[in-house]
């Protein structure tokens, strides 16, 4: 007989295993999956997950899709670990992107070195200015976070469609939904010649080293680990903790806002419609699947980044509908928070007694 | 029909605490009884224990002459006890008559029925259709009964049912109880209330630390006996020598009041009181008459007037913790393992949430982690914390051990002032005889104490002065020798 202890303290084996479990069970699943809709299997699975990322080309675009999941999912980090559920990183990436494109847009036919540093940092303050009204509601109107970072993502999005479609379509574009092209100086620079991959991964890895730094070795990073534990905590101990949701918000906002400016300048080069294939709700996956920690975080964002490569593949090769990346992300959100459970319960074989 | 409750020899124990020892007490129907009580005497325990939420270490339950097995609620309920808890289990956004019918599996033609004639029979004048949440305390709590009464129990269990209801509200409940009494269902009303006890009851038993001390007849009592037996005379005589108490004021609170938006909170009233150095302020009072919103408008988590709270000839009101400590107070909160420490952080991380500017853990706002460890060794040694593995995650140290480790973190700064709420809560001798050692000695050493309890052992023993809180009313400050347990019993029910 199986029976379901509580475990006396949550083990830290199974902190770091779950993520690795629920990545198997999902391998598991989608093969189920696909051996349900008539493949085989293995032969799919490889598609899905070998295949992409087999050669330069699929490991540029590997790690082209991880490095504003990595990007996005530190900034959460920020926002989840002091209990501050901030899932409108979407919106808020969109927002970045807005801004950033707007004053890409306003240098279009100049080159310079500052065009580049000015388009990301206004990229990065776009995220921030939009990840302050949720964070703003909620500490002095109570309002949800959840609900008001959410909605605001559909806001951002008709933002964009309205300007993409209205005011700054491109005069020359014969009324394509998009602006014109940025000038080269508001462009990150590719890394290697033929392949997409762009600076914005050091944005990432920036993003990584520093939020790493700030979270273990700063007394900011001290105030936002208590006030995450119990603000009860944080109010006896004296810190400011509404300014601690606030600022938690404004760096996971802006980091948000730089995976949108390293989109557009990236591999987009200007403001159309899509700026982003939903990174800013996969980046929620990612961040836990990392267990918010920096290193596990950018190991999660490389393999969440491969759904969307697999999906893609699969669409050619297989000629299955690409949502089945999005079918793939959900299953590992699943099996992680079920898989949780054993953090805090065990299984205990008993004998049975008569 | 006659029904006999019988509980004999029920003893619990919890780790580091005998919750039950021994208790044998025996009801008849007919007639009310009071389990009378201070918090944490072993009066909820007994409660649960016949509820079928706790289950004894030892000791049998006879319901009239009946071995009852009570391995959970349901339990209950099959074996007709009914019990009002003093925080409603309803859904609120469910219909009065939702939450009736939801956990019984009767026709809903029958039970309306059965509701009607119930309603009818005691007056009870509750909107059947209304979402709960739209109802005033006392209308929940008929809600409540009514459910109990659907099932026709024979024993009807009330605990503390008063603390929510208004003066009116509560005569009601009491002509509904003395109305079910004559109709021969067995009540047993748990309470701290010395005066509903007299009003109410027949019968009075009354607990301490786990035992029961007596059981009379309302008649043979009076309020002043009642408190006596409450909080027990067998006080020690170890007392504080009492000759270094100097006249230099250190705190003086004026006209402090806080109201607050949370209705389970309470709402403090024209605070008014001022402490010497090397003097130690006793605050006693049944635990939720504003002893824990005093805490924090004294610490600075909740922050008041400027003016209403002079220390040290500064008027610091408005100043957030941090900024109070670096005045020279310091604060021990009740709650260890939520508030004073965070359970899953290291123990020299702790140590760090006491922090002084001339400390030096952060510099430049980066942690100085060898600064806050060489800290924290400190404290082991000179508070005897069991352990010396200061990266050990807090949760890992008994309640003792983290008492004191809270303890020396907010004195090894040597504050003029220590605030604390509740520091043996919980804690076995050996870690009280500590707490309170180290107590005596800081007021030696001309530092001042308040020390806000729910113990009154403890308050007589290291208070110079004491006070009552009730109701979030501070009584007038007496010398703790002109104070008596039985007093204080009265005060603290309320009384004059």
């Amino acid at each position: 007989m199986i029976k379901i202890v509580k475990r006396d303290q949550p083990s830290k084996a199974i902190f770091f295993f779950t993520p690795v479990l629920a990545i198997f069970l999902t391998l598991i699943a989608g093969g189920i999956i696909f051996y349900i809709l008539g493949f085989k299997p293995f032969e799919a699975l490889k598609f899905f997950f070998i295949v992409p990322i087999a050669d330069k080309y699929g490991f540029s675009e590997l790690l082209l899709k991880a490095t504003p999941l990595c990007l996005i999912a530190i900034g959460l980090s920020f926002c989840f670990k002091s209990n501050n559920w901030n899932i409108g990183a979407e919106g808020q990436l969109t927002f970045g992107a807005i801004v950033s494109g707007g004053v890409a847009l306003l240098f279009y036919d100049q080159e310079g070195f500052y065009i580049l540093p000015i388009v990301i940092l206004a990229g990065a303050i776009g995220g921030m200015i939009y990840a302050s009204i949720p964070a703003i509601l909620k500490t002095y109107f109570n309002t949800n976070e959840i609900l008001v970072s959410l909605m605001l993502v559909y806001v951002s999005k008709l933002i964009l469609d309205y300007l993409v479609v209205g005011p700054w379509s491109n005069p020359e574009g014969f009324n394509f939904p998009e602006t014109r092209q940025f000038s080269d100086s508001a462009r990150l620079p590719l890394l290697f010649e033929g392949l997409r991959i762009h600076a914005g991964i050091f944005l990432a890895l920036a993003a990584v080293i520093i939020s790493w730094f700030v979270f273990y070795k700063t007394y900011l990073g001290f105030q936002m680990k208590v006030s995450g534990f119990s603000l009860k905590t944080a109010k006896y101990a004296g810190y400011k903790g509404k300014k601690m949701i606030i600022l938690v918000f404004l760096i996971s906002g802006g980091c948000a806002g730089l995976a949108g400016v390293g989109e557009i300048t990236g591999p987009i080069g200007q403001l159309h419609r899509e700026v982003s294939p939903d990174y800013g709700f996969t980046a929620i996956i990612v961040a836990f699947l990392g267990r918010l920690h920096p290193v596990g975080i950018i190991f999660a964002s490389l393999v969440v980044a491969i759904t969307y490569l697999g999906a893609e593949t699969a669409q050619i090769f297989m000629q299955i509908p690409k949502y089945t990346g999005q079918v793939f992300q959900g299953m590992i959100l699943f099996f992680l928070l079920a898989s949780d459970y054993l953090l805090f319960f065990k299984f205990k074989f008993i004998g049975t007694k008569k | 029909m006659n029904t006999n409750l019988k509980i004999s020899n029920v003893t619990k124990i919890y780790p580091g605490c005998v919750a039950n020892d021994d208790v044998s007490l025996e009801f008849n129907s007919g007639k009310i009884y009071a389990l009378l009580g201070e918090n944490g005497a072993g009066k909820s325990t007994l409660v649960k224990i016949l509820s079928g939420v706790v289950i004894p270490d030892e000791g049998k339950i006879y319901l009239n002459k009946n071995i009852l097995k009570l391995n959970s609620p349901s339990d209950a309920k099959k074996n007709d006890i009914g019990m009002v808890f003093q925080h409603f289990n309803l859904f609120e956004t469910l219909s009065v008559f939702e939450n009736l019918i939801i956990d019984s599996d009767e026709q809903r033609e029958n039970l309306k029925e059965k509701i009607d004639t119930i309603m009818k029979k005691y007056n009870f004048s509750v909107d059947l259709d209304v979402p709960v949440l739209n109802l005033s305390a006392g209308q929940k709590q008929k809600v409540e009964i009514i459910r109990c009464l659907i099932r026709s129990p024979k024993v009807l269990i009330m605990d503390e049912p008063t603390s929510v209801l208004t003066e009116q509200e509560t005569s009601e409940l009491f002509l509904s109880l003395k109305k079910f009494s004559e109709e021969g269902i067995l009540i047993i009303y748990i309470t701290h209330k010395l005066k509903e006890v007299m009003q109410l009851c027949d019968e009075v038993a009354v607990m301490r630390r786990g035992k029961l001390v007596s059981v009379s007849q309302i008649n043979n009592e009076n309020i002043e006996s009642l408190a006596n037996k409450m909080v027990g005379q067998d006080l020690k005589t170890i007392k504080k020598k009492k000759e270094n108490t100097s006249s230099e004021q250190l705190i003086k609170i004026t006209n402090l009041n806080f109201t607050s938006e949370d209705p389970f909170e309470t709402n403090l009233v024209d605070i008014n009181f001022s402490l010497n150095r090397g003097e130690c302020l006793g605050i006693a009072g049944i635990s939720g008459n504003g002893q824990s919103e005093l805490f924090q408008v004294l610490s600075g988590e909740i922050i008041s007037n400027k003016n209403s709270i002079e220390f040290n000839k500064n008027f610091i009101g408005d100043l957030n913790p941090q900024e109070r400590r670096e005045y020279l107070m310091a604060f021990s909160p009740e709650d260890r393992l939520e508030q004073a420490a965070i359970p899953q952080m290291a123990i020299f991380e702790n140590v760090a949430l006491n922090n002084f500017k001339s400390s030096n853990f952060f510099n430049n706002g980066l942690i100085n982690e060898s600064k806050i460890k060489e800290h924290s060794k400190k404290i082991i040694s000179e508070f005897n914390v069991n352990t010396n593995n200061i990266d050990l995650k807090s949760q890992f140290l008994s309640g003792g051990n983290l008492q004191k480790l809270i303890i020396g973190r907010e004195l090894i700064t040597s504050p003029d002032l220590l605030i604390c709420f509740n520091p043996t809560w919980g804690l076995d001798v050996g870690a009280i005889n500590y707490i309170h050692e180290t107590l005596i000695k800081i007021n030696e050493q001309n530092k001042s104490i308040i020390l806000i309890s729910t113990d009154t052992d403890e308050l007589l023993k290291l208070s110079d002065k004491i006070s009552v809180i009730h109701r979030g009313k501070l009584s007038k400050i007496m010398n703790a020798e002109d104070v008596t347990s039985e007093k204080l019993g009265i005060l603290m029910g309320g009384g004059n």
